[in-house]
């Protein structure tokens, strides 16, 4: 395989991305403007989904990578220790061979014993790439390489940034829903008490506000959906990548074997961070189906069609090897 | 008058057009020279690294003294090489030695079972790694530069500021694309 492949896969990777994006914004904008239109509440819907889009982008933002690293209880790797020295040695590597400066802190989740990885961090001045323990026992130099390649490639192509802002966006959506619920139960519970008067103004704020909580609700759906769409294209964009960074996709391709095979969940790990490391901490069935809900509902796309597309191979014959 | 104002206006964006061309070129090629003098840190760390790891193998390996020599001879050439096109024959001909004895290394379990042992061999594959790496990013930025520097329109601008093509670093020595050859017999 040549490198411009590698490039071109990269180049329809982001603009994939950019759509993807641009449709989500289109899609919070056409809520606010659905409700401001039918309900001709002028543009105050509009200014409070704003408002909470944007608190939300501020706390996903400011609130940055020791979140979830604490989380999942990593540590700051020891340089005295041959394995970890290797692993630094390694991500200077990477950062020669992807000219990226600052090069991310590397953490280790000590006494995690399964497979996988993960890189946080908004910006590369304060980035973070955390391995399991587990992968430094269970991976050869060449496979931690191209790992580390996959998660250097997330904080070069600044995939956090586009999750973060993606899963706020979300976030927003979700509040929405919950407090046009809460409101909804809450003028029905206060408005029973007065006077017939009032009943039917009652009556249609809480119409109205259980439309803007099922609106949202199906934003919310749509929005999940798209955010997974977006997470798995990264993957391939990371796993392509690496490959450009390593000229090694057989080193990734024979680590995600080895974590395709073995069987260990991350227990530390939450639905949400799962999007954040390498293969699906959680090991969840979805992710690794084929078919129209699966290909919806899963963060990862399945790791044999991955090993397909750095190997070169068909996915059904990756699938057999594995399977044996 | 309004021909005048056209023809005016297209100087100016071909000037502006010009000027961000230019400036193109100079970013290329100063990133062109911090990758060159990336490998040169590179090639002084393993000139520094190599006398260590000779001393440390060398009461292990009696037996592997043409492989060590090898190596040792092969130090002294690069670090004297003058011209460039000699400086990458002799960089290649060191890689090639030190592959051999890192694949001997792998034939002497209590060589690798010695801490300071192993330790100098991660070092000495990291710094082959670091080469190669910062060579690969040189060369990926020689190409990009070089293709800008070939294409119309941008390569009116190179030539009128005389842009010289950069050199690719290639891999001089043939015997360097082989894998290392192991001879199992000497055991």
């Amino acid at each position: 395989m040549s490198v411009f492949s590698f490039w071109e896969e990269q180049r329809k990777n982001v603009t994939r991305s950019y759509l993807l994006i641009f449709f989500f914004v289109i899609l919070m904008g056409g809520f606010g403007f659905l409700i401001d239109y039918f309900f001709e509440t002028g543009p105050w819907f509009t200014v409070v989904f704003l408002g909470v889009a944007l608190i939300q982008v501020l706390v996903g933002v400011l609130s940055g990578p020791s979140l979830v690293l604490s989380s999942v209880g990593a540590r700051p790797i020891n340089p005295l220790d041959p394995e970890h020295k290797q692993l630094e040695n390694i991500i200077n590597e990477m950062g020669i061979a992807s000219g990226l400066k600052p090069l991310p802190k590397i953490y280790y989740i000590p006494g995690e014993k399964s497979i996988n990885a993960f890189a946080t961090g908004l910006k590369s001045e304060n980035a973070y790439i955390c391995v399991t323990e587990g992968l430094l026992e269970a991976l050869n130099r060449e496979e931690t390489q191209g790992v580390i390649a996959h998660e250097l490639s997330h904080i070069y192509n600044k995939d956090m940034l586009y999750m973060t802002l993606l899963s706020a966006i979300l976030g927003a959506v979700v509040i929405i829903q919950v407090m046009a619920f809460r409101g909804a139960w809450l003028v029905a519970r206060t408005g029973g008490g007065r006077s017939r008067r009032d009943s039917s103004g009652c009556a249609y704020a809480i119409v109205f506000l259980i439309v803007v909580g099922l609106l949202a609700t199906i934003f919310a759906f749509l929005g999940r959906i798209l955010l997974f769409a977006v997470s798995r294209q990264r993957e391939y964009l990371a796993d392509a990548k690496a490959a450009e960074f390593t000229r090694n996709p057989q080193g990734l391709a024979s680590a995600l074997r080895k974590i395709a095979l073995t069987a260990g969940k991350v227990q530390n790990a939450s639905i949400a961070t799962a999007h954040l490391f390498i293969s699906d901490p959680l090991k969840r069935k979805v992710n690794e189906k084929e078919g129209f809900f699966a290909n919806l509902f899963s963060t990862h796309p399945p790791i044999y069609k991955r090993i397909a597309r750095l190997e070169g191979k068909s996915p059904e014959q990756v699938l057999m090897e594995l399977e044996q | 008058m309004i021909a005048l104002w056209i023809v005016l206006g297209l100087i100016v964006l071909i000037l502006i057009w010009g000027i961000a061309t230019y400036n193109g070129f100079m970013v290329l090629k100063r990133r062109i020279e911090n990758a060159w003098a990336q490998i040169d840190v590179q090639l002084k760390r393993r000139y520094d690294l190599i006398p260590n790891l000779v001393n440390s193998v060398k009461g292990y390996m009696k037996y592997e003294q043409e492989t060590l020599n090898k190596v040792v001879d092969a130090r002294a050439k690069a670090v004297s090489a003058q011209t460039i096109p000699d400086k990458i024959q002799a960089e290649g001909a060191l890689t090639q030695a030190l592959r051999g004895l890192l694949a001997v290394v792998e034939n002497y379990p209590d060589l690798k079972a010695s801490e300071e042992v192993s330790t100098l061999m991660e070092e000495l594959r990291n710094t082959e790694n670091l080469i190669s790496f910062a060579r690969q990013f040189y060369n990926d930025n020689v190409m990009t530069y070089n293709t800008k520097l070939s294409i119309f329109p941008a390569n009116v601008v190179g030539n009128m500021f005389a842009f010289k093509p950069a050199t690719f670093w290639e891999i001089a020595a043939a015997e360097e694309r082989e894998a290392p050859k192991v001879d199992l017999t000497k055991l």
